[in-house]
């Protein structure tokens, strides 16, 4: 295998170690900037005690969002099929439309979202349950969660579709999700482990009973 | 019961040795482009037949020359620390003490305490005099290894030699609300101890006769690890220090580091979200002081009117592979 002269690339045959070793010592910090971290992604990871399979069934369904996001409520199914429409607390009167792309081999469930419209579902939250203990070697789960900073968050593009006169935009919480989703991953777990520590379903009964 | 740092005096041996000397020996080294092992322009080495006993009573001369030699020599504490002791078997503390024509209460030799060790002299002579031990403590750290460990004909062509440099600083503690310490955090991770190492081909104890010359070993991946604790710690200790007094790290006036390298001297500057112009350091004139650092580039910087009075200065260290940490707050009351 051949590659061309690349500027930017490092592999071990055009820069042994003595090289690569200060490029790596350069980019390590005893701190770095909000900005570098959750500037570009949005990236927030867990551990669940909770048994991965269960947790990717109760991720898969769209309304477990209604028990552990902090602000999205009331999911019901619009006509199209596997499409939610909810409400975001954090805009008043603005609704959330949701669908879940969810794959079990993958165990990767993705949240596909939008506020007020649900034509064009651009705010993606990627999510993926890994076993805890292929990681770890510990029992339960490993949930990754990323969001990347689509240019949407900055820049509404269907304004017509907001209620009138709402002060905010979902995209003037970039700069908070990385605590603000955490948070929401700490309800994830504060869940799970309460349903998996006290022999309950880990997806509850008003969920299973009515899909 | 306040105690105060009120003093720092410093000595560093001889001419400035450039960076040219080492390029004379210098081999292909893997670590020569590490950021960690970069040269400073200068440095200072003790000479072949100067003690640590020396460096520090020439350290002194300022004290004394300040304070009286009454003072000096009636201090009723001496904490002393020296990177490579004249004698491994019992250090220096007692020879210290004798050659400043002291008969202190107390000798306190210290060996753990590393490139924090002024900062840990500091804590244990607050901690002394606040207890009753007396009215006037001594510091007295000398980092002595740049022109004996690391200057021997096998070690000095590594990249690792041409970074420390020598020099020795004597600071004065006394009961006093002039320029009080307000607060010190040190911290121990005993689990690092045995990272840092003498390493001698063919294997040996160092004390063993035998053909090859002693250096401090590091491998690569060791490197990492303590650039990673080093950024960790010096920030946590800091901080630890800045909350309980109530400043925030980005409002001190000044920050004194050691300084091993110029990795560590940004990184830390980063962390407490500080401008370059207070953080002092000395690095490319003499090098990873090792314990000599804090005091020298303090000595450096109210010579230079960069400390005034009433600024509260933070200085802060970690040791040889990460296994001691340690800062102290002090407003400056000025000398």
């Amino acid at each position: 295998m051949t590659l061309p002269r690349l500027d930017g690339l490092i592999r071990i045959e055009t820069t042994p170690r003595e090289k690569a070793t200060p490029v790596i010592m350069e980019m390590m910090r005893s701190v770095y900037p909000h900005d570098e971290v959750f500037g570009e992604f949005c990236t927030v990871n867990s551990h669940i005690d909770c048994p991965p399979g269960d947790l990717f069934d109760y991720l898969a369904d769209t309304r477990c969002l209604e028990e552990w996001t902090y602000s999205l409520r009331g999911f019901t199914p619009t006509e199209e099929p596997g499409l939610w429409l909810a409400y975001d607390r954090l805009g008043s009167e603005t609704k959330i439309f949701t669908r879940t792309v969810a794959d079990r081999d993958a165990m990767t469930v993705d949240y596909h979202c939008a506020w007020d419209q649900g034509a064009h579902l651009w705010m993606i939250y990627l999510m993926r349950v890994v076993d805890a203990q292929l990681v770890f070697d510990r029992p339960g789960s490993v949930v990754l969660w990323t969001n990347c900073h689509h240019p949407f968050y900055d820049h509404n593009p269907y304004p017509e579709t907001a209620p009138p006169q709402r002060p905010v935009w979902v995209g003037d919480f970039w700069d908070m999700f990385g605590a603000g989703h955490l948070l929401e991953l700490r309800n994830l777990k504060a869940i799970a482990e309460y349903r998996h520590h006290n022999g309950l379903p880990i997806t509850p009964d008003w969920m299973r009973s009515n899909r | 019961m306040t105690v105060s740092l009120l003093d720092v005096a410093t000595y560093l041996p001889g001419e400035p040795i450039d960076a040219d000397y080492y390029a004379r020996f210098a081999d292909s080294d893997d670590l020569r482009d590490n950021l960690m092992f970069r040269a400073p322009r200068h440095r200072h080495h003790v000479a072949p037949d100067e003690t640590a006993v020396d460096m520090i009573e020439r350290a002194a001369a300022g004290l004394v020359e300040r304070h009286g030699q009454d003072t000096i020599a009636g201090a009723d504490v001496l904490i002393t620390h020296t990177q490579l002791p004249d004698m491994p078997f019992h250090g220096g503390g007692g020879a210290t003490a004798h050659r400043l024509g002291m008969k202190p209460s107390w000798v306190i030799d210290l060996h753990n305490g590393g490139c924090a060790a002024f900062v840990f002299g500091m804590q244990l002579a607050r901690q002394l005099l606040s207890s009753g031990a007396g009215r006037t403590a001594l510091i007295a750290v000398a980092q002595n290894a740049a022109g004996q460990i690391f200057d021997q004909p096998t070690v000095r062509c590594k990249a690792q030699a041409a970074v420390p440099g020598d020099g020795a600083a004597v600071g004065l503690v006394a009961v006093s609300d002039r320029s009080p310490i307000l607060d010190v955090q040190t911290r121990t991770y005993g689990e690092y101890a045995g990272d840092m190492t003498i390493a001698v081909d063919p294997p040996r104890k160092w004390w063993q006769p035998g053909t090859g010359e002693g250096c401090i070993g590091f491998t690569e991946s060791k490197i990492t690890e303590v650039l990673a604790r080093g950024n960790r710690q010096v920030p946590e200790v800091s901080y630890a220090v800045c909350d309980r007094i109530g400043i925030r790290p980005a409002d001190l006036d000044l920050f004194v580091s050691n300084q091993p390298n110029r990795v560590f001297l940004r990184n830390w500057r980063e962390a407490l979200e500080l401008p370059p112009e207070r953080h002092v350091d000395t690095f490319d004139e003499c090098g990873n002081l090792f314990a000599a650092g804090i005091p020298v580039n303090l000595d450096r910087a109210i010579s230079d009117g960069r400390l005034g009075d009433g600024d509260v200065v933070l200085m802060a260290a970690f040791a040889h592979a990460g296994d001691f940490a340690g800062a102290a707050a002090v407003r400056w009351g000025g000398r």
